[in-house]
């Protein structure tokens, strides 16, 4: 094949390899991905200048240093990335010695690999719908190869509608093929890069450094009701042990088979949680979690526990009743929940006693505490100023601006102080409402803090000292577009204008958030387990079934496509012949019926003889068609005639 | 077409040299239209397996995705191919006789009565030969066959093929056609004299080979297969008026005689030839000449179809 015939063939496939390979660049290794491109750029020159390509000792050399700079990199080519890595050298490399055809499809067979590797990093569906696209550009420079005359528009729509004909088929095999999970030996072991989220302690500004993500963390699906927004503390880490500035998580949790038997009470809620890849096996259930899926547990600050992979998606059918009662404290509890770093200050002793902590029960206190953060000048801030030194002092009163850590931390601090064990419990608050999806979306700009204080008669009870300070912001969930724009928590925008774009803004991401919910439920999330649920929701339990419901659909659909892709638009039989068949087939009512065999000559001759009024005509009619259907030249007013006389026949 | 039983229906010979009945005209349908994957279609089929493996070994839905898009490409790729040859209407053209050693020219007729058009057709008979048809079209292509041996030579079979879209699968139609042309013998290449010298058979008026350097020359023909290259008008060639012929004018001047038992050569064919070579100059020069081989015997005349008659009764002695 000339190559110099094909530029355009060459110039689509390099087009449609740059494309595939360009969100290689956050994966594969710089020094790789430079070699990549330079490669790349070589070959788009050679077409214009193709003496300046390689050869073959050149060729040899350059696959030599590639080899060397993939070992440096990687040292060995098995897992995602050393693969990865692997595949778009080689595709560079093939690039440079373009020869035959079969070249043109090995380069083309690569780009799908390095497609697909793409998946391997990311699953969104924007990511999804771009290697589609790209796709249909490297089977247009199949189709361009396969034309003699490679036109560009063209080769892209029979791509195209390729790809659309095939999607039936291939939206049976996904549901319908059995996904079984790869045995233990052929997993990789991979390492990722740290994700963003709620870490195991807690400082002065770590949860609002979250306040200005919205990252997705985790969303819900109640099967009933969804609890109010007051009610939607979802439990994550509990801090017991602080340093007066730091607070961290009780390592020892032996004590949880001392742990009183919780009571729960009133509607408990049910509900389905999706959780996004994390870093940390946490799982985020509404308080108080009643029951949950076997591959989780619940420790001893009644937190669930992921014992499996936390970096892959996963769903959890959960059920958490509100409302609870934890009982009796155990000594360990009491004794975690009452430590402190060092002897309290003047002020803040002088403080509890104002506020009658020390002599009065706790409900008392707590209410005077809560109502003391409402009347004096307290304020709530995404960016409070730092408190570097006593930071709880500065806080109570020098600055009196804060986040809700800071909120939970001097709580928990004064509680301590007067004898009451508390202990702050972070994790996520509130949650928007997807209405068009009816689920709730949990990002990291809803992390919370707030506080549990053990009561008589009640056990550990919620208390969120954030509420007192700021009750929309419980209320009413962040709003976190704004936050996002302006970086202030701020839950009534007094702007109309910008109140009226964040609403349209609301509604977008609401939409694009059940479009991403169903893709990661249906698409993403589709394996082993969910695919089993569905199928058996259809009927179909077993590999055989599914084999038989496979084949079947598979049938179904190709002979529906048969029909649309074969059907014949213009009818195969000739014009000259069709006109002459319906002569005949008013002959035929005539009782004159053209034998098989018989030629247009002797069946004229025929007619002649029955019906000699009719034998000019027949003559005219069997003399025209005889020209038009053999002799090599004839003009379009034959055809007019042979229509016109055929149409005025009769007997 | 007759209806095939089972066996006939899968014999190997139907598959490359297509079935026996042979027709003048062929409408391409499913019976005589074959589908196999081509080398690269089955190397899509291992990238298909590799893309497989790799969502296995991930438990990546969408790499699952995408191998499962590539699969029912592949799959739907036999119907388009197919339908890259269905319903084009063959017919045999006209072709010329030749003497043995030419190439033989058959003509064939194909059309596309349908709308769609057809981007990549070849037919092969002994070279190949690419064309696209677009819609409606009709096109007469010329294929040529190698001859060896003078009498009739059938058309083997014609086989129309294609791959597009995707080159993943090549459908193929071997057709075998009712055409045949006619192969005359090789004239010979040493010009011997006529036969002036064998006696009683040639009756001649006027000497012709004395004639034949004269003066009376008398016009131009187009050049035709088999003239003397002697007689080429290389004057006008050289101006780039294309290839003629010198004619003489002989008429009515001689009555040649060619005999078969006169002829010098060791064998049948020799002798054949070397009357083909005397029938082509004697008509170039415009001479009467009869024509007596073992079983025939034409009177002398002189003309084409005269010409024709001579050279086919020599191709099929």
């Amino acid at each position: 094949m000339e190559l110099a015939a094909n530029q355009r063939v060459v110039i689509f496939l390099l087009l449609s390899i740059g494309l595939i390979t360009l969100p290689h660049v956050y994966h594969v290794p710089l020094p790789l991905f430079a070699f990549f491109s330079g490669l790349l750029i070589w070959r788009f020159i050679g077409i214009w200048k193709p003496s300046y390509l390689p050869n073959n000792i050149l060729i040899f050399l350059l696959t030599v240093s590639a080899l060397l700079l993939l070992y440096s990199q990687h040292q060995g080519v098995l897992g995602r990335d050393a693969g990865t890595s692997l595949f778009v050298t080689a595709l560079g490399l093939k690039l440079l010695e373009i020869k035959k055809e079969r070249d043109l499809y090995l380069i083309n067979y690569l780009a799908f690999i390095v497609a697909t590797s793409q998946f391997l990093y990311q699953q969104s569906i924007i990511m999804a719908a771009y290697i589609l696209f790209v796709c249909c550009v490297l089977l247009a420079t199949l189709v361009s190869i396969n034309s003699q005359k490679p036109q560009t528009i063209p080769a892209l729509k029979t791509a195209l509608i390729i790809i659309l004909q095939a999607l039936p088929i291939t939206i049976v095999i996904f549901v319908l093929f059995p996904r079984v999970e790869a045995p233990r030996w052929m997993m990789f072991d991979e390492q990722h890069s740290a994700r963003s989220g709620l870490s195991d302690s807690m400082e002065p500004g770590s949860i609002s450094s979250l306040g200005l993500s919205d990252e997705l963390v985790f969303r819900v699906k109640f099967k009933g009701a969804i609890p109010p927004p007051n009610q939607r503390y979802w439990r994550g880490p509990v801090f017991s042990h602080t340093d007066g500035k730091k607070w961290t998580e009780t390592k020892q949790l032996f004590f949880k088979r001392f742990l009183d038997k919780p009571h729960y009470q009133g509607t408990a809620y049910q509900y389905t949680l999706m959780m996004e890849p994390q870093d940390k096996n946490w799982v985020f259930a509404l308080d108080m979690p009643v029951s949950y899926p076997n591959s989780l547990e619940k420790n001893a600050l009644y937190q669930l526990i992921n014992k499996k992979n936390p970096g892959d998606r996963a769903e959890y059918q959960i059920t958490s009743s509100p409302q609870y009662n934890t009982g009796y404290i155990t000594k360990t509890e009491l004794k975690d929940n009452l430590q402190l770093p060092s002897e309290p200050s003047e002020k803040i002793t002088k403080l509890v006693q104002h506020l009658q902590g020390y002599d009065q029960p706790a409900e008392v206190f707590i209410d005077a505490l809560l109502n003391h953060f409402t009347t004096e000048n307290f304020h709530y801030t995404l960016m409070p100023p730092l408190m570097e030194e006593n930071p709880i002092d500065t806080f109570l009163f020098e600055t009196r601006y804060g986040f809700c850590s800071h909120y939970a931390a001097a709580f928990v601090y004064l509680m301590r102080v007067a004898d009451i064990p508390a202990r702050v419990v972070g994790g996520y608050q509130g949650g928007e409402l997807n209405k068009a999806g009816g689920f709730l979306e949990i990002r990291q700009a809803n992390a919370h803090a707030w506080v549990e204080v053990w009561l008589k008669n009640k056990g550990w009870t919620r208390f969120d000292p954030t509420a007192a300070i700021a009750p929309e912001r419980i209320e009413q969930d962040v709003n976190i577009d704004l936050q996002l724009s302006t970086g202030i928590v701020n839950f009534n925008p007094t702007n109309v204008n910008i109140s009226k774009a964040i609403s349209w803004l609301k509604q977008a991401r609401q939409m694009w958030g059940t479009v991403d919910y169903s893709w990661q439920r249906w698409v993403i999330n589709y394996t082993g387990a969910n695919q089993a649920k569905f199928l058996s929701s259809l009927g179909i339990h077993d590999f055989k079934a599914m084999a038989y419901w496979l084949l079947g659909c598979i049938g179904f659909i190709t002979i529906v496509l048969a029909w649309f892709i074969l059907k014949v638009k213009q009818n195969v039989v000739a014009k000259e012949l069709r006109l002459y068949q319906v002569f005949c087939q008013k002959m035929a009512k005539a009782g004159v019926k053209k034998q098989n065999g018989e030629t247009a000559q002797q069946f004229c001759m025929r007619v002649q003889q029955q019906y000699p009024q009719l034998a000019e005509k027949a003559e005219l009619i069997t003399d025209l068609y005889i020209k038009l259907r053999y002799a090599q030249c004839y003009t379009e007013e034959d055809f007019a005639l042979l229509k016109q006389k055929v149409a005025s026949f009769k007997y | 077409m007759t209806d095939l039983n089972l066996k006939q229906r899968f014999k190997l010979s139907r598959f490359i040299k297509g079935e026996k009945t042979a027709v003048k005209r062929i409408v391409l349908n499913q019976r005589c239209i074959f589908i196999l994957p081509t080398k690269r279609g089955l190397g899509f089929v291992v990238l298909i397996s590799l893309l497989l493996l790799i969502a296995f070994v991930y438990n990546n839905n969408l790499a699952y995705l995408l191998a499962f898009l590539l699969a029912s490409i592949f799959f739907i790729t036999i119907l388009h191919t197919f339908k890259s040859l269905a319903n084009l209407v063959l017919t045999v053209g006209q072709s010329q006789p030749v003497f043995s050693g030419e190439s033989a020219g058959f003509e064939i007729i194909v059309e596309n009565l349908t709308k769609q058009a057809r981007h990549n057709l070849q037919a092969h008979l002994q070279q190949k030969v690419d064309f696209t048809l677009s819609t409606q079209e009709k096109r007469r292509i010329t294929l040529y066959s190698e001859t060896v041996k003078r009498g009739w030579q059938d058309i083997s079979t014609v086989t129309l093929s294609s791959t597009y879209p995707l080159g993943l699968f090549r459908a193929w139609s071997p057709l075998h056609f009712s055409a045949k042309v006619l192969v005359y013998p090789k004239p010979n290449i040493v010009e011997l004299p006529f036969p002036e010298a064998a006696g009683a058979e040639i009756n001649l008026l006027n000497n012709p080979v004395a004639k034949k350097g004269s003066d009376d020359f008398y016009g131009l023909k187009e050049y035709q297969a088999g003239d003397s290259i002697k007689h080429i008008h290389w004057k006008a060639f050289a101006k780039g008026q294309g290839l003629f012929s010198k004619q003489y004018d002989g008429n009515d001047l001689s009555e040649l005689w060619l005999n078969y038992e006169h002829t010098p050569g060791h064998n049948v064919e020799e002798r054949l030839s070397q009357l083909s070579r005397w029938v082509i100059d004697a008509e170039k020069m415009g001479l009467q000449y009869g024509f007596k081989i073992p079983g025939m015997t034409i009177e002398p005349n002189h003309g084409k179809p005269h010409y024709e008659q001579c050279l086919q009764a020599l191709a099929l002695f």
